[in-house]
């Protein structure tokens, strides 16, 4: 029996507290096949920002563990950029310690990467900007859009051209259509909070207006965020071999258009090497999807 | 219901029906004793509704004429760009689905006429064979947007996968498309398209190199570099024909290049700064002056040896960089430390060699810098050859300074307030709203 205590230092040094085993998937029992809640959706890439914030809570949360359950299995986890092609899956040795449940092991599932594979790099360094938020959040009561339009200085209201009062606020930045139904789209704004304050804004208003409205439901409907990677690229290069995610027009649009599976994120990506993702419900998969496209870019950066 | 024959008196009279008209007829002695109404009244009519067309028999009797006369057209689309007749059976077949399909068997007669042109379009595209949106669009007279959205449309509707075509495919074609042959034009102006194309796609690939091709329109492309082949070749004598005048030697289609002609321009223009900057490398020039309007002459020699150039111009502009960097840093010795600073923090982000402060650096190899806002430190400094769409940056992008909120803050009533109209602004504004009525 053999509890292997060396720790295997994530790519960029961050070493577990000692004594500490550092489980990717902590708990094993036949009826939990899966991970629990504590990792991430599976590690492909130890490089992402958000797996940073993930794995810095799940220390955290590692800390409860080891005091509530002495024994634990270890999970050695093989770092993924030993098998680059096949992140999906990890490679996962455990230690059976006497007396525990029989163990499972995630298969090692080579399918076909729905994600480009990526070797295990540097994080980039580049940080996407978040550049709109369009959120919805319901009034929950009807409006009477011809008394908002006449009563409130920063609404326009044209029902044959469109069947929604549209207001702004200077503070945050923002646009909101508001429908007769109560239902209200917020957008404009730079960040998820500035949003949610724009919303209540608005809600603000339509309640000084005179109508009874809550703010009930809201929510983030797409992140569009941009970068620039400040080298050129070669677009016809990406289109051949990433061509089942590609798609490259010069005749109807200049820059090539990658959806991205994992995550489901469109980006826009132009020979300037300006990136402009989109598409995304959490700030976490911007950046997931830049730090997913930054290696591939990188391999069709060509100085001439 | 007659019991008896008014002709021989039998009784046994029968229903019989002739076609549907219900007879009563005597088996005796053959006479129609009495007949039911041909005619329906109103109020025999149990299902008083027409049948209608698309229901009738007549649909699949006979195709719909606007299908019909689709096909007429597709077809006479595949003459014109001379695809093979299994090609051509091909774009038909698929005509026919997407017309049928539900999302276009309503849109308007236009678009069904552009939904004809992406079919073309699409087998061509499956085949291998060199069409550009552009070409299509000319034939149908629309312009490549509205071509783009029905061909996007399309090719969801019907789950058609979308291969990437490359500028090089087009060029065989697009040059054979100049008629310039011997028989055709006079001597000094023939070339033979195989020359023509070798040259083209010489400087087309130089171009790519030089980052003019990526993400842009194609055709204007093809036709400067066309333009310039053809003049390169006997640079002499062609030296003085404008592109106009060379389309209208060629024979090329109006339609295809008039609407184009301003970009023909600008790539033409991009194009003779390239073939500048390599010209100037050239050793036996020995560093004399090349202008892009006279450097079609050294075409040529430039094509010859284009990848001995582009390293060695590469090459020299680097060593312009660090010379202008060493300089710079060795005059600017009493603001070392505010320089060290910023070059503290351009390395941190840029692992090259930067220059510290590059207020007066003026760069031979782009003196268009100084026209276009870009900032000192700015990454493509570096380059000598990029895409023109960063180098001409018009305006630069300010980005505005984040809020720190947290979304759940208090907010103020006085701004709220600020948004509201009070009662005198309200009435004021129906009494102009009135007034505008009562005017209009």
């Amino acid at each position: 029996m053999e509890q292997n205590n060396s720790l295997t230092p994530f790519p960029q040094g961050l070493a577990s507290p000692p004594g500490a085993m550092t489980p990717v998937m902590p708990i094993f029992s036949p009826t939990m096949r899966y991970n629990t809640g504590l990792t991430p959706q599976p590690v492909q890439n130890t490089n992402s920002l958000s797996l940073l914030e993930e794995q810095q809570r799940q220390q955290q949360q590692q800390q409860q563990q080891q005091q509530a359950a002495s024994q634990q299995q270890g999970v050695m986890v093989g770092a993924s950029g030993q098998t680059p092609q096949l992140y999906h899956s990890q490679v996962s040795t455990t230690t059976a310690l006497p007396g525990n449940t029989p163990v499972h092991t995630t298969p090692l599932t080579p399918m076909t990467p729905i994600t480009p594979a990526t070797p295990a790099s540097e994080s980039s360094g580049i940080l996407p900007q978040l550049q709109n938020i369009v959120s919805t959040v319901n009034l929950g009561c009807k409006l009477d859009l011809k008394t908002i339009a006449l009563r409130a200085r920063n609404a326009e209201y044209n029902p044959k051209r469109f069947a929604a009062v549209i207001m702004r606020i200077r503070e945050p930045r923002t646009t909101a259509l508001i429908f007769s139904s109560g239902k209200m789209v917020c957008t404009g704004a730079k960040s998820e909070v500035q949003s949610r304050l724009a919303a209540r804004k608005y809600a603000r208003v339509v309640q000084k207006l005179g109508f009874p409205a809550k703010f009930l439901d809201f929510k983030i409907q797409n992140m569009v965020g941009s970068c620039d990677v400040k080298f050129p690229i070669r677009l016809e290069g990406l289109v051949l071999t990433h061509q089942q995610f590609s798609s490259y027009e010069p005749e109807l649009f200049p820059g090539l258009i990658y959806r991205m599976i994992k995550p489901r994120i469109v980006l826009l990506i132009f020979v300037s090497g300006k990136v402009v993702l989109t598409g995304a419900k959490v700030r976490a998969e911007i950046y997931e999807a830049f730090e997913n496209i930054y290696p591939i870019l990188k391999g069709f950066r060509k100085t001439t | 219901m007659p019991s008896s024959c008014p002709e021989c008196g039998s009784s046994n009279v029968v229903e019989d029906d002739l076609y549907s008209q219900r007879q009563w007829v005597c088996v005796d002695c053959g006479s129609v004793v009495s007949e039911g109404h041909l005619t329906t009244t109103v109020s025999d009519e149990t299902q008083g509704r027409a049948v209608p067309y698309h229901a009738s028999t007549e649909v699949l009797k006979k195709p719909c004429r606007n299908l019909i006369a689709g096909f007429s057209r597709v077809r006479a689309l595949c003459r014109i760009l001379r695809l093979s007749s299994d090609m051509e059976s091909a774009v038909v077949s698929l005509f026919e689905r997407a017309y049928n399909h539900p999302n276009f068997i309503f849109v308007t007669l236009t678009k069904k006429e552009i939904l004809g042109g992406c079919c073309v379009l699409s087998v061509c595209r499956q085949c291998n064979w060199p069409v550009a949106m552009g070409t299509i669009g000319y034939l149908l007279g629309v312009d490549n947007a509205t071509l783009g959205t029905v061909y996007r449309e399309f090719t969801k509707a019907l789950n058609i996968e979308i291969s990437t075509i490359g500028i090089m495919d087009m060029l065989e074609s697009f040059c054979y498309d100049f008629k310039l042959g011997p028989q055709q034009v006079e001597e000094v102006f023939a070339e033979p398209p195989q020359r023509l194309v070798d040259r083209t796609s010489a400087l087309i690939e130089l171009a790519a190199d030089a980052w003019i091709v990526t993400g842009r329109q194609p055709l204007p492309l093809l036709f400067a570099a066309v333009y310039l082949a053809w003049q390169s070749l006997n640079p002499t004598v062609r030296m003085k024909y404008t592109f106009v005048k060379f389309c209208k030697i060629g024979k090329a289609p109006e339609q295809s290049w008039h609407r184009s002609r301003d970009s023909v321009v600008k790539r033409l223009k991009e194009l003779r700064d390239v073939l500048c900057k390599l010209g100037r490398e050239l050793p036996w020039l020995r560093g004399g002056t090349v202008e892009p309007n006279t450097v079609v002459p050294l075409v040529d020699d430039i094509l010859k040896n284009h990848r001995a150039l582009l390293l060695r111009a590469v090459r020299n502009y680097e060593q312009q960089l660090q010379n202008e960097s060493q300089t710079a840093q060795t005059t600017e010795c009493d603001n070392e430390l505010s320089d060290s600073n910023r070059s503290e923090s351009h390395s941190s982000t840029t692992p090259e060699l930067m220059d510290p402060d590059q207020a007066g650096c003026e760069n031979p190899a782009d003196k268009q810098a100084t026209d276009c806002q870009l900032p000192p430190d700015h990454w493509s400094k570096r380059h000598l050859f990029l895409p023109p769409c960063v180098k001409n940056r018009k305006r630069q992008r300010v980005d505005a300074p984040q809020l720190e909120v947290t979304g759940d803050e208090e907010i103020s009533d006085s701004e709220i307030e600020s948004y509201i109209r009070s009662q005198d602004e309200i009435e004021m504004y129906l009494k102009v709203q009135k007034e505008l009525k009562k005017m209009a």
